[in-house]
């Protein structure tokens, strides 16, 4: 959580999409920027990129307010994939509330995803977060390309994890808003743990998931 | 510097105010060119009603118009934009919609500028933190290695004296073989002139039996002058005294000289050996030489000639019985150089600072390529066992110690020819 303050009744959270470079972590961002309703987000911020690649983080948040009044911003963090910006992951990754973590569902990318998940596990751990309670879903994205790896395999692989598991093609906007929904989700489950957010703040998971993810324009 | 460290570290996506995004001197020209633009004031104002920034004056009376338009942070309201002007002033409102456009980008802008600063600072404090604890460890381990380089060095001197031991043993016991193998020459040379000397003695004492029997005859004989002397002829006949008469003088003469023998053999094996000598004392080259050459004839085999040049030289340097150790070892290289036939060369020349001693053989020679070798411990051409390789290094450390030099070359008409040079000590001239 990166702040919270009772007599603000404000609460600030961080979500981390992670993933190996070329995952579509940032074109996901873009595809809730376009997809959600303008009221409930913010500005999405994209630093600065060299060949369209992110060397620091792009930043989307998003607003609510629960009935008992309480503020929360939900922002939403994208890391460079590149294996050579790892001290960026790991300084984006402190004091995350969540993580997505963004797959290549491409065959030839399955290495890459090995490694990048090593990358999370280890970073995580490193900045004093457990892998085990962080709310955490893993996005396979590219389901639009060919040659990839089958749903069927995916699942049979993650099952043991007894984490979510979302197909996407997030460059067509299918699969983001479920893969944001599951993840703020599992967010509400392990805030309402810590804060009472149904029983204080009035505010149900499904209100919760449903705000954030309201589709703009309908 | 932990305090001061924890100054500069940032939380990636921690929050920001507009005061801190807006600052007065960035903005306030801006707002400075809208009052030119007609506009009476301009007010930046948070939430709560506090003013960031302000231009221009409240004059009620002439303010007929307000405009309030929010800012926004993140896309999160966070304040507002106050514009007010004169009733009927057309361009209050695109002036007010500029202006905010304008804050908003320059807000936008630090707020990525700040985030960016941010995150590449939380990155060069990482970053040096890394290089902190990367030299520290460096550090620590040139620090290991600095006392690995220590001992190393304390290790070499270790073993360069074991190694020195090492040899000053083998020289020993090299030194030793030549003691006993001039013992055996020794033994060899005082076995001929010992056996005879025993042989004549006993000849000896039966001749003196015989003659103290004639002795005690002549007493008891109480006869007449004639008969005795007939008898004492009979007497005399019967123990062969005119054999004994002439044979005595001979044994004695060869007892004598095998005494002699024994006796100068003797005296040679002190002078070779230096028993009561003292170091640091000079030799006579000519005396070592042929001194060495008496102790050593038995070991040369029997068709071998020697032949000996010498001139006379002043004392030189050194210890006596070292150099004829030198010598010892030259000429028992030579002998096995040169089995049958060996024909060994002596000689001495001088001029006035040097004197030059060879020993020169009928051998194969030293190949050029072995001639910088042959001085070294246990080099040797020889079988694995059948020299120690020791020879002539202990050869080559001897006249060292005398402060001479030894080389190696070509004899004349083939073979080895050792030269060895001693200087002449200013004293000893």
């Amino acid at each position: 959580m990166i702040e919270y303050s009772q007599s603000e009744n404000r609460m600030v959270l961080k979500l981390v999409y992670y993933g190996p470079a070329m995952s579509g972590k940032t074109t996901n961002l873009l595809t809730l920027h376009e997809l959600l309703a303008k009221d409930d987000r913010g500005d999405l911020m994209v630093l600065d990129t060299v060949d369209d690649r992110t060397i620091f983080f792009d930043l989307l948040p998003f607003f609510l307010v629960a009935p008992s009044g309480l503020k929360i911003k939900v922002k939403v963090f994208t890391v460079p994939g590149q294996v050579k910006h790892d001290a960026t992951r790991k300084a984006v990754l402190q004091r995350a509330d969540g993580v997505v973590f963004v797959a290549d569902s491409q065959i030839k990318e399955q290495v890459n995803n090995t490694n990048s998940f090593e990358n999370l596990e280890q970073n995580l751990s490193l900045v004093g977060i457990d892998i085990e309670t962080v709310p955490l879903v893993i996005q396979f994205n590219k389901r639009d390309l060919p040659e990839i790896i089958e749903a069927g395999e995916i699942d049979r692989l993650w099952s043991s994890s007894g984490l979510p598991v979302l197909f996407s093609s997030a460059i067509k906007g299918d699969g983001v808003v479920e893969t944001f929904a599951a993840i703020t989700g599992r967010l509400y489950e392990h805030l309402d743990e810590k804060f009472g957010l149904a029983a204080l703040h009035g505010l149900a998971k499904d209100a919760f998931v449903n705000q954030l993810c309201r589709i703009g324009g309908l | 510097m932990n305090r001061h460290r924890e100054q500069i570290e940032y939380l990636v996506g921690q929050e920001h105010n507009l005061q801190e995004l807006l600052q007065s001197l960035e903005i306030r020209g801006l707002l400075h060119e809208a009052l030119s633009a007609g506009v009476l004031q301009v007010l930046i104002m948070l939430e709560d009603g506090s003013a960031v920034c302000s231009e221009g004056t409240q004059d009620s009376a002439a303010a007929g118009r307000e405009i309030r338009m929010p800012l926004s942070l993140e896309g999160e309201r966070v304040g507002h934009l106050l514009v007010r002007g004169r009733e009927g002033d057309a361009a209050l409102d695109a002036v007010a919609g500029i202006l905010r456009s304008a804050i908003s980008i320059v807000v936008h802008n630090n707020l990525k500028r700040m985030m960016t600063a941010e995150m590449h600072t939380s990155l060069v404090t990482s970053t040096y933190d890394e290089l902190l604890a990367k030299n520290l460890e460096l550090s620590a381990s040139e620090t290991r290695y600095k006392e690995l380089a220590q001992n190393l060095e304390v290790k070499v001197r270790e073993r360069t004296e074991e190694l020195g031991r090492a040899h000053a043993r083998l020289l020993q016991q090299e030194k030793l073989a030549s003691v006993g193998q001039l013992a055996a020459g020794v033994a060899h040379e005082i076995n001929n002139p010992i056996g005879f000397i025993n042989s004549n003695l006993a000849t000896l004492g039966k001749y003196v039996g015989r003659l103290l029997e004639m002795l005690d005859w002549y007493q008891q004989q109480t006869v007449s002058a004639d008969r005795l002397t007939d008898s004492a002829a009979l007497k005399a006949k019967e123990l062969k005294l005119e054999m004994v008469k002439g044979d005595v003088w001979d044994l004695l003469d060869q007892s004598l000289a095998g005494a002699e023998r024994v006796r100068k053999i003797v005296a040679d094996l002190k002078g070779v050996s230096h028993v009561d000598e003292v170091d640091g004392a000079t030799f006579d080259l000519r005396l070592e030489v042929e001194r060495t050459l008496s102790v050593m004839k038995a070991q040369l085999p029997a068709d071998a000639t020697v032949s000996c040049d010498l001139v006379d030289t002043p004392p030189l340097a050194g210890n006596g019985a070292l150099f004829c150790q030198a010598l010892v070892n030259m000429i028992q290289n030579a002998v096995q150089a040169v089995p049958s036939g060996l024909v060994l060369k002596l000689g001495s020349f001088r001029s006035s600072e040097k004197v030059r001693f060879f020993v020169a053989d009928n051998g194969s020679g030293v190949p050029e390529e072995l001639r910088s070798r042959i001085f070294d411990p246990f080099f040797s051409t020889r079988d694995v066992g059948a020299g120690t390789g020791m020879g002539l290094s202990v050869v080559y450390d001897i006249v060292k110690t005398c402060g001479g030099s030894i080389s190696v070359g070509d004899a004349p008409g083939g073979g080895a020819l050792f030269t060895i040079e001693f200087p002449i000590s200013r004293e000893g001239v």
